[in-house]
């Protein structure tokens, strides 16, 4: 079976997350992947987009921010590439959902939405980049 | 996003329409932010057309129950789609929230 690719860079600026989403929906009507599906999917790349553009940059720089696509048989992936600072979120701590709301930290839940939505999450370092590869079988 | 806001009987009735996500957060928690500061301590969101929300929205629901709970308030949710439910459900947050099917449920409770 054919292996669907689609590579797209976008700017490290909260303002990108629009175009990225209608681009998404777009995919998953070309791509014939399941609506219900393609909310999810809009929202991991919300989650992990907006970590890097929040916390991974020091500078005012613009930089740009790699994401690839690419469905193999009943696999679908998604690759995002950053050249911010060293981060692995494979190693952050779940938030304790069990908490009660006083108790229940504000924040923390980006990551854990990610980890849960997609089947696997792995994380490397690679010439000063970032590689987050997010798999979600279908 | 598009928010409207209307008094029914106790509760102000907040129904949003569209998406809650990174780039419209803020706005979302100045409108809850103002109605609560305007005095009013029961709330019901309702979400009926409510069809996205990320980590940053799902924050301002977080914020404003606990700021309602410890003012002796009520905050309600209601009518949520299937796919934002199952979101509630993977955070925890449906135990931590009172969510109804309908907005006269929401209200009558």
């Amino acid at each position: 079976m054919e292996i669907k690719h689609k590579h797209l860079s976008v700017e490290n600026k909260i303002d990108e997350l629009p175009a990225l989403a209608a681009m998404l929906e777009q995919l998953t009507d070309e791509w014939n992947l399941n609506p219900g599906l393609a909310m999810n999917l809009n929202l991991v790349i919300e989650e992990a987009i907006t970590n890097v553009v929040f916390y991974a940059y020091d500078d005012k720089q613009t930089h740009f921010i790699d994401i690839d696509f690419e469905l193999d048989g009943n696999e679908f992936s998604i690759m995002i590439k950053d050249d911010g600072k060293p981060f692995d979120p494979t190693q952050k701590t779940d938030p304790d959902i069990s908490l009660s709301v006083d108790d229940r930290q504000i924040g923390g839940l980006g990551i854990f939405l990610i980890r849960k939505i997609m089947d696997k999450v792995s994380y490397r370092r690679e010439n000063k980049k970032n590689i987050l590869t997010l798999v979600k079988t279908l | 996003m598009d928010i409207k806001n209307e008094k029914v009987g106790d509760f102000v009735v907040v129904r949003i329409d569209g998406r809650i996500d990174t780039t419209n957060y803020t706005e979302f928690e100045k409108i809850i932010a103002d109605v609560i500061d305007g005095g009013e301590k029961k709330l019901v969101l309702d979400c009926k057309n409510l069809n996205y929300i990320s980590s940053s929205g799902l924050r301002v629901f977080l914020i404003t129950q606990k700021r309602l709970m410890g003012a002796g308030g009520k905050l309600h949710l209601c009518s949520m789609q299937p796919s934002i439910k199952e979101i509630f459900d993977i955070s925890g947050f449906s135990t931590i929230f009172k969510i109804y099917d309908s907005e006269a449920e929401a209200l009558s409770n």
